[in-house]
């Protein structure tokens, strides 16, 4: 695979380009000769080019692979299209299906493929393709999905039925966000290729198509003329991958690259005022709280409710977050489900009282204060530990920072190995329901314990088909939470990025809680 | 001979064959790939099919049985994170590094061989305390801060370079220079203890009482003998700066091998980590085994040691 750039590029990407002996001779005499060089500017009239900040994988052109990350749907929003996706208007807008209707129990799912619908090769896409596409899904969530849709039906080359064992009132979420079930290859050219050979050469049916990929290094993409939504304004796409955030930064200033993603702290603030920059947060689904583990443990602090809510009094979200984030993280309140979310509840503002979080310890008998061991965080997102622990020490809450590399953290979170304080961030994809089901009940995967009243409210709303029912249900366990402090809230996490000044319209924060630009086919350059 | 380069091909493969064992079990210390590729709060199950996929569920000398027999027939197995064979995403960094390293190489030497025999001629004087204060700057300064200092002068400020990336010569300037002072350092302490050990010795003394000149004695009779270590140096070096230029690769998004294994090591890519040390070993080991044979032929007292 290599490279496939073409136009005007001053420094052609892609690493397998071979260089000469003559090259390697102007190398070696340039440090001689720098002066007068040109500016290291670049920029084609029809391309825009990103600066990505993790490494980009050929298993996200695969949508039958999509592990749960959101990382990959950066890839599949421009390269596929799914039956139902989130878009700027609704989180579940029909895509490649023209309409999704739903039997009232709740147990049929009957989609009509959109007329004119096409692959990149010229192929229509068909019914076949859709069931083919969710038989073949193989990532996460897979075994949940096939375990509760008992047949999936054809009955002609443009409706598509799916038949649930029994109601399942988040079948939608499950098909259509949280997992890559619902994004449609073409059948006949996988069967043709492969597995292996679609990876190396995907075809979708989304708005840009594939051009080239260097694994690791860059991946090139064209306008896909024929994309039902809209042709798009850009012709082609090219995404490198810069993993450093600073050298991003300057490939950002240089005008190397058009949009940066991820540039944190102090180079946001850089790029903020960097003249000809943008700075472009987008809020993503990612909740940032306190969980206290040992709540349920008699003989800690922590059991006391009083001692939680102090905690919660001590952090200072508002000065975090313009430290951090510039201001443009979300202090919702809510420590497990993002606003956006379906059945979000919103809560009361969180307060900002060290006064009464003092007072509170007092009342609790702990009128000094007491130590609180560690605060286990992933390491990723230490600043935001170091700035609650030095919060919490102002009211006498002393803790201790414990970054852990993010994998060992999530999994001995997971595996119920710490105590006293967890920084928690909860991003995986799905509704109230599911965080809760993760974090709140008996048994969750994030779960130290559980309250009797809400695992019962939780039972009761997973079999409720009638949506005002069940969501009265999922506030009033949403409401628990906060009445209790089981959670302390931080914020939601805004992922910063940065734009060029050729980007028009960049797509950030459209698609709601989704932290890349999207959807593709709505990105501009200037003047365009 | 041929018993003593058989008995060195021999230490050969037993290295290979430890250093196999040990990178093996070293990369499973470090976690469970699965943890990264899926999101905080994955069903068991979930988590179960990455392992069965990977063959992360059998037993470990099962693992590393079939890795050892699929070694055997040239494969390295294929990355968990780009799903491609390790040796095509190995082969595919590789020219791009052997450039890099390349012309790291040639500016380390420029820079560190004369440096290292002014500093010698010159003990104790003014050359002599600027090429260890040279050295001491290559051998201390993180690469990241200098490749990011660089980054800051010649690509922002001064706009003559381009900041990232691979594909011209201006790209590999930067880099070169990053990976290069460090080697440069170390070459030029060596070629100055070197050329210090050479100049006090007797034929040196010899050279100089026969009344040759200063300049003809420094590079006719004492750099020759005094390169030799350097030289074999900058061979172990090369392979290094093939290898593990993680850092300079990583911050100059140069995608060569270094940025192979640093991504390896992010994404616990156990068959990537494994098959880029293990080629990085490989190659040094080939590199000592031709020296060692290399010096058994010039000094036959070398082949008859026990």
């Amino acid at each position: 695979m290599s490279s496939g750039l073409k136009g005007r590029e001053p420094y052609p990407a892609g690493g397998t380009s071979a260089i000469r002996r003559r090259d390697l001779l102007v190398a070696a005499g340039v440090g001689l000769t720098t002066v007068g060089l040109r500016p290291a500017v670049a920029a084609s009239p029809d391309q825009l080019t990103w600066g990505v900040h993790v490494s980009l994988a050929p298993t996200w052109f695969e949508p039958a692979e999509a592990s749960g990350i959101i990382t990959p749907f950066m890839v599949l929003y421009a390269l596929h299209d799914a039956m139902v996706k989130p878009m700027p208007d609704t989180a579940l807008a029909p895509s490649l299906a023209e309409s999704v209707n739903a039997s009232e129990d709740g147990r049929t799912y009957e989609f009509v493929v959109r007329e004119g619908a096409r692959f990149h090769n010229g192929d229509p896409v068909t019914s076949a393709d859709v069931k083919f596409s969710f038989e073949r899904y193989r990532g996460i969530a897979n075994a949940l999905l096939k375990a509760r849709v008992a047949a999936v039906d054809t009955p002609d080359a443009r409706r598509v039925r799916f038949q649930l064992k029994e109601a399942w009132p988040d079948f939608l979420t499950f098909y259509a966000t949280a997992t890559g079930s619902g994004w449609v290859v073409p059948k006949a050219y996988l069967e043709k290729v492969g597995d292996d050979g679609f990876k190396k050469a995907p075809v979708g049916a989304g708005p840009y198509k594939f051009v080239s990929f260097t694994p690791g290094v860059e991946l090139v993409l064209e306008a896909f003329d024929g994309y039902w939504r809209k042709k798009p304004a850009v012709k082609r796409l090219v995404f490198k991958v810069i993993p450093d955030e600073g050298t991003r930064l300057a490939a950002l200033k240089l005008g190397e690259i058009d949009i940066a993603y991820s540039v944190r702290g102090e180079l946001a603030e850089q790029l903020r005022k960097t003249p000809g920059l943008a700075l472009k947060p987008a809020v993503v689904q990612a909740p940032f709280c306190l969980y206290f583990p040992d709540q349920w443990d008699e003989k800690s602090p922590w059991h006391d409710a009083r001692v939680r809510k102090a905690a919660s009094l001590a952090i200072d979200r508002k000065g975090t977050n313009e430290a951090l984030t510039l201001g443009h993280s979300e202090i919702t309140g809510n420590s497990i489900v993002p606003r956006g979310y379906d059945f979000y509840w919103q809560p009361p503002s969180p307060e900002y009282d060290p006064d009464k979080a003092k007072r509170l310890l007092a009342e609790a008998g702990f009128p000094r204060g007491f130590d609180a061991g560690f605060y286990f965080c992933d390491s990723s997102y230490a600043n935001v530990g170091e700035s609650v622990v030095d919060n919490l020490l102002g009211v006498g809450i002393r803790s201790k920072l414990r970054p852990i590399e993010r994998a060992a953290f999530i999994k001995e979170f997971g595996e119920k190995k710490y105590k006293n304080i967890i920084q928690a961030g909860p991003g995986a994809f799905g509704n109230a329901a599911t965080r809760i089901e993760a974090h709140l009940v008996k048994g969750g995967v994030f779960s130290y314990g559980s309250y009797p009243d809400i695992d019962t409210l939780y039972q009761q709303q997973a079999g409720e088909m009638d949506r005002a029912r069940r969501e009265a249900l999922l506030f009033r366990i949403q409401e628990l939470m906060v009445e209790r402090t089981i959670y302390a809230p931080i914020w939601q996490l805004a992922f910063l990025n940065g734009i060029g000044s050729r980007v028009g319209e960049a797509g950030f924060g459209r698609i709601p809680l989704f932290p890349y630009t999207s959807p593709y086919e709505d990105i501009t350059l200037k003047g365009t | 001979m041929a018993r003593f380069i058989s008995r060195r091909v021999a230490y050969c493969l037993l290295s290979l064959f430890l250093l196999s064992l040990t990178i093996f079990l070293f990369v499973r210390v470090t976690g469970d790939p699965a943890a990264l590729l899926v999101e905080p709060g994955a069903s068991a199950a979930d988590i179960a099919a990455i392992h069965h996929r990977f063959g992360l569920d059998r037993p470990l000398w099962v693992q590393y049985g079939l890795f050892m027999w699929s070694l055997a027939h040239g494969d390295l197995g294929q990355s968990f994170y780009y799903q491609t064979p390790v040796l095509d995403l190995y082969l595919s960094r590789l020219p791009n590094s052997l450039v890099l390293a390349s012309a790291a190489m040639v500016f380390s030497l420029l820079i560190g061989i004369p440096s290292g025999i002014l500093a010698a001629v010159r003990v104790g004087r003014f050359w002599d305390s600027a090429g260890k204060v040279f050295a001491l700057l290559g051998l201390s300064l993180p690469s990241f801060w200098v490749g990011l200092v660089l980054i800051l002068l010649f690509s922002v400020y001064l706009r003559w370079l381009p900041s990232s990336g691979a594909g011209t010569p201006l790209h590999l300037i930067m880099p070169a220079f990053a990976l290069g002072w460090y080697f440069a350092a170390a070459h030029m302490r060596l070629t100055r203890s070197s050329m210090l050990e050479v100049l006090g010795s007797e034929y040196i003394k010899l050279a100089r009482l026969k009344g040759l000149p200063e300049s003809l004695v420094i590079a006719k009779h004492a750099f020759k003998n005094a390169l030799i270590p350097v030289i074999t140096l900058a061979g172990i070096n090369l392979v290094i700066m093939v290898n593990v230029a993680v850092v300079v690769e990583t911050v100059f998004a140069w995608p060569g091998i270094g940025r192979l294994l640093y991504e390896g090591i992010t994404f616990r890519d156990f068959p990537v980590v494994q098959g880029v040390v293990l080629l990085a070993g490989a190659m040094i080991v080939i590199v000592n085994l031709a020296i060692d044979i290399l010096y058994a032929v010039i000094d036959p007292r070398i082949r008859l040691e026990r």
